[in-house]
């Protein structure tokens, strides 16, 4: 009797100390690359094998490739039209596009339009002088300077985003005032993100992640113990012990982080990041770094950037009126500010 | 009368085995995971480095002598050197948790870290910032 209880209560414990062994469990796979969106991206899976994965990553790969394209503002390539082409016709022509580019101006406009002009891809003028004095900033820091703000007002006087004319029907955009160009960096990344996974869950797959420069979406749910995925924030204080501000939980919803601890440059022993705040067409002072969590990755990218560029009150509020939207934001001296749902989703 | 009973060996036994069963729950919940850093140069993994033995020192990857990691004692790792002209790649700071990543571009160079025995349930699976 004794012997038999023994037996039985080891069996118990072996069970138990050995959890999933014998199950049918998918395996994770991961992968990374550096040619698109001019930035690092990451897709971590679990699936029943290494083909099934590879399969996964040329269609997220192959497609991205293609928005890269279209949303590319430097570079020509053969048989399209893309976000350059229509910055070089400003004020000759309509330009006809793929509706991916017409989706996306769309997305960024009402996302300008409730955020107050917080996020204006017409801001190309302004931005191209950042872009071309951080550049030469950075191949010569000796001699680096900032953009004169005469140049900087005469350039913001051709960011007027309803000078962007959006045909639906025809599939064309025009810009009607010769100086200006569109500027999608605040919301191509996320745009696009999202696109890809929705196309990714029509093909059927359930338990994967994306993180496209940082913009990070998650479909479905690991695919072991029906756990969630657990997304570290960094700490923008580099320096510090604590590498991750806090982990949240996330099934089927994106985050993106927008910081300025990596992407500015050094004039005169300050630094100048890349997020321009348009209401002084200087680098927006109010936070080190601003993360969201909402279902669209477009939206937040959107969000990231708006937010970056408000007052914190006036973030708070605005966060406040989004349904499934959360918020954090690092302030300058390190604080931290939290919408009143985001510990809900943290990992305890 | 036997110094210990069959039964008290049952017991000792049943005992160590849900010591050993608690432990390693705790570090499947718990534990710090031990980080590997891997490094990739144009996708391929070219090394791999164990941050727990508390080696400091630094060193390239014979692909690419421009870029120099800097391992330190503390287990974590950073780009230290590099000849890109933005340098965001040394800007991204140490690493030590796992789920880090840093790179740079221009040298098609990603560092990562990753566990060193087997993911727990604490482990992030990425950190952005």
């Amino acid at each position: 009797m004794v012997k038999k209880a023994a037996a039985i209560l080891l069996i118990l414990l072996f069970a138990l100390s050995a959890p999933g062994c014998g199950k049918n469990e998918k395996t994770r796979y991961d992968a990374q690359f550096l040619q698109l969106f001019d930035t690092k991206s990451e897709l971590v899976a679990y699936m029943d094998s290494k083909e099934e994965f590879t399969d996964f990553s040329n269609l997220i790969y192959n497609n991205l490739k293609e928005y890269d394209h279209l949303y590319d503002i430097y570079n020509n390539y053969p048989g399209i039209n893309n976000l350059k082409t229509i910055n070089d016709n400003a004020g000759k022509k309509p330009v006809r596009v793929d509706k991916r580019i017409i989706g996306l101006l769309q997305l960024a406009r009402k996302e300008d339009e409730a955020t107050n002009g917080s996020c204006n891809v017409a801001f190309g003028a302004v931005l191209r002088l950042w872009h071309q004095y951080r550049e030469d900033g950075i191949n010569d820091p000796e001699h680096a300077q900032l953009p004169p703000m005469e140049e900087l007002k005469e350039a913001s006087k051709h960011t007027d985003i309803n000078q962007v004319i959006i045909d639906e029907k025809a599939s064309t955009v025009y810009l009607k005032d010769p100086e200006m160009s569109l500027d999608v960096g605040a919301v191509a990344k996320g745009y696009a993100t999202e696109q890809v996974a929705e196309l990714a869950e029509k093909a059927g797959y359930s338990s994967a992640l994306l993180s496209i420069g940082g913009n990070v979406r998650a479909i479905g749910e690991k695919g072991i113990h029906q756990e969630l995925w657990n997304v570290g924030i960094q700490n923008p204080d580099l320096g510090s012990e604590k590498t991750s501000l806090t982990t949240v939980l996330l099934r089927e919803q994106s985050l993106v982080t927008s910081g300025i601890y990596e992407r500015y440059y050094t004039v005169n022993g300050k630094n100048y990041h890349h997020i321009i705040d348009p209401k002084t067409l200087m680098p927006s002072a109010y936070y080190k770094s601003v993360s969201i969590i909402t279902r669209d990755s477009g939206v937040a990218d959107a969000l990231s950037t708006a937010l970056f560029n408000m007052p914190p009150a006036q973030g708070m509020t605005y966060i406040e009126s989004l349904s499934g939207t959360e918020a954090l934001w690092v302030m300058p001296d390190g604080r931290i500010q939290y919408s009143s749902h985001f510990h809900d989703l943290e990992k305890s | 009368m036997k110094f210990i009973k069959k039964t008290d060996f049952f017991i000792l036994l049943a005992v160590l085995v849900l010591c050993a069963g608690g432990w390693l729950f705790y570090q499947q919940e718990y534990g710090t995971a031990a980080a590997v850093a891997q490094i990739y140069y144009k996708s391929e993994l070219v090394e791999t480095v164990d941050l727990t033995k508390g080696v400091d020192r630094r060193f390239s990857i014979p692909q690419n002598k421009n870029v120099v990691f800097h391992q330190f004692s503390d287990g974590s790792i950073c780009f230290e050197e590099s000849n890109c002209p933005d340098k965001i790649c040394i800007k991204a700071g140490r690493l030590r948790t796992v789920g880090q990543s840093a790179a740079c571009l221009p040298n098609q160079i990603i560092l990562k870290i990753v566990p060193k025995n087997g993911r727990n349930a604490n482990d992030p699976d990425l950190v952005i910032g």
